[in-house]
């Protein structure tokens, strides 16, 4: 089910003359979680637009699975790239929740039991399944968010995008997004997120790809990514260490990109602390 | 680890009818007095004669039009009439009534000479008037129309009408482009067929339409909040340029456009 996805060189050229990439070369490999971050116009949604053909390279090539992108069409490329944009409503179009989530494997040709099923499955993912049956413009943001996200589970793809699936959700909806993401990655697939929530980032993520300007600045663990040596280019591209990052380098414990590290590296030195004392 | 990068610069995305330049002697004229031009232009082709008001207002267009650099945008306009005045043309020259003066006969068909002819100077009206309405949206900027017009005593309200439905449109594309997108990831086939490219109408009729309704009315209630209907008098924030010269073209304009139609009413106009 997973597929390894490359992108070699690639600079993207908007018709106004932005050069939204350039030159960017990343590599994910299969069942890789990636978190993809950077200031506003640093490249992040025009590269994974790249993944499934919404947007064709100016100049390189994306190779999915090791095939050329540019010799598929963009419903071609569905099947292997969900995609769930960051803005839910200019998405959603059906009056209803299931309707609406049916609408991408209705797509990629499932029917009958196996869509059910799909639409079943991507609902309970989300916790949305008690509203299956109610109007989608009548769902709060957040909820309305959590059906875009759906409605591309739903299609069952090697690799799912995710861009800003945690804006304008409460500290529960964040927590689904993070159950979501972990058991998708369980499952095997790809999933590649974007966001400007480094605690999100940090916690959910075994890799981070820093974009500033159209080219990627860092690519890493989060644990790499958000040590103190890197903090400047982060600062460069206005985004800021998490808080345990700051408190773990603080009191010189190394990276602690999360509350989970950072209370491990204490009881480690407490530990350490007890044995010499 | 990686670690490179180079702050990149980014190009207005300003719409075309916000960016356009106000320089030049026909651009740089104030938008009212662009607009006098207009209409008065429109009146005199429908007014002034058979040929000779629409065949002069083309002609002024054209001259216009071409100093002002638009000869391009007006022909695309010109062509866009093209479906109706060609329906006038065949109707009025194969079926109006009372004409007798053939210039063939093919079987029930009798094209006239002066159903041709009064087919012609219909067209040449309607092109008259579309291009002289053209000229004044291609060269005006439509903040400074509406400014400018709401400081001259425009309903407040009509010119938010006017305005939120014109900058709506690059918005509406733009929304348009990111729904079809979001479709199209979800497999929505748009590079096929005809039928496959038409299945895509429904996906983003709803989001688009919805969305620019609500944003219309997110837009009006941030208006209200910000005290759109408070009755006190406004100051004009940036008055547009204008002069006593200008002022007395429009009134000589406005003055020259009732003589005529009073004339032509009068039947003292017999110009063909």
């Amino acid at each position: 089910m997973s597929i390894r996805l490359v992108i070699e060189s690639v600079v993207f050229v908007y018709p106004d003359g932005t050069r939204a990439l350039d030159g960017v070369d990343l590599e994910i490999g299969p069942g890789e979680l990636v978190a993809i971050v950077g200031q506003n116009g640093s490249g992040k949604s025009t590269l994974v637009r790249h993944l499934n053909g919404l947007l064709r390279p100016t100049e390189g090539r994306v190779l999915i699975d090791g095939r050329d992108a540019a010799h598929f069409h963009v419903a071609q490329l569905a099947a292997q790239v969900g995609l769930a944009f960051q803005n839910p409503d200019r998405q959603i179009f059906a009056g209803r929740v299931r309707a609406e989530v049916a609408f991408g494997p209705r797509n990629l040709r499932l029917r009958g039991a196996t869509l059910e099923r799909a639409v079943d499955e991507a609902l309970d993912a989300v916790g949305l399944t008690g509203a299956a049956d109610a109007n989608s413009y009548d769902l709060g943001y957040s909820r309305r968010k959590l059906l875009a996200i759906a409605s591309v589970l739903a299609m069952r793809t090697p690799v799912v995008v995710l861009d800003e699936p945690t804006t304008g959700q409460d500290a529960r909806g964040v927590a689904r997004v993070r159950s979501i993401v972990e058991r998708l990655s369980a499952e095997g697939r790809t999933v590649i997120t974007i966001s400007h929530d480094m605690r999100f980032v940090a916690e959910t993520s075994r890799r981070v790809v820093v974009m500033r300007a159209g080219r990627i600045v860092l690519d890493g663990t989060p644990a790499e990514v958000f040590a103190q040596p890197n903090w400047p280019a982060l600062a460069s591209t206005y985004l800021e260490p998490t808080l345990p990052a700051r408190v773990g380098a603080r009191l010189e414990l190394g990276s602690t990109p999360t509350e989970a590290s950072l209370v491990a590296a204490l009881a480690a030195r407490a530990a350490r602390a007890a044995q010499e004392g | 680890m990686t670690a490179d990068g180079e702050i990149g610069t980014r190009r207005s995305t300003l719409p075309e009818y916000v960016l356009r330049p106000t320089s030049g002697p026909y651009r740089s004229l104030n938008p009212a007095t662009k607009l006098i031009i207009g209409i008065v232009e429109v009146v005199a082709a429908f007014v002034v004669g058979h040929w000779t008001g629409p065949l002069l207002v083309l002609l002024v267009i054209a001259l216009v039009g071409w100093r002002a650099h638009v000869t391009r945008q007006l022909l695309l306009v010109g062509s866009l009439t093209l479906p109706v005045v060609g329906s006038i043309l065949l109707i009025n020259t194969f079926l109006l009534p009372g004409a007798t003066d053939a210039i063939l006969r093919v079987g029930p068909l009798a094209p006239t000479w002066s159903g041709l002819a009064f087919g012609l100077q219909v067209t040449l009206r309607l092109l008259a008037i579309s291009l002289a309405l053209a000229l004044v949206y291609l060269t005006t900027p439509i903040d400074d129309l509406l400014s400018d017009l709401e400081a001259r005593g425009l309903g407040r309200r009509l010119v938010f009408v006017v305005g939120a439905a014109v900058n709506t449109v690059p918005r509406t594309i733009e929304r348009a482009a990111e729904i079809l997108d979001a479709q199209r990831a979800r497999g929505l086939d748009t590079e096929g067929r005809f039928w496959q490219r038409a299945r895509g109408v429904l996906p983003l009729a709803a989001p688009v339409i919805f969305g620019a309704l609500t944003e219309v009315e997110e837009q009006t209630m941030a208006l209200e909040a910000r005290a759109f209907s408070a009755p006190a008098r406004r100051t004009v924030l940036r008055p547009l340029p204008d002069s006593a010269a200008q002022r007395l073209l429009r009134w000589a304009l406005f003055l020259g456009a009732v003589a005529a139609v009073a004339g032509e009413m009068a039947g003292l106009l017999r110009l063909p």
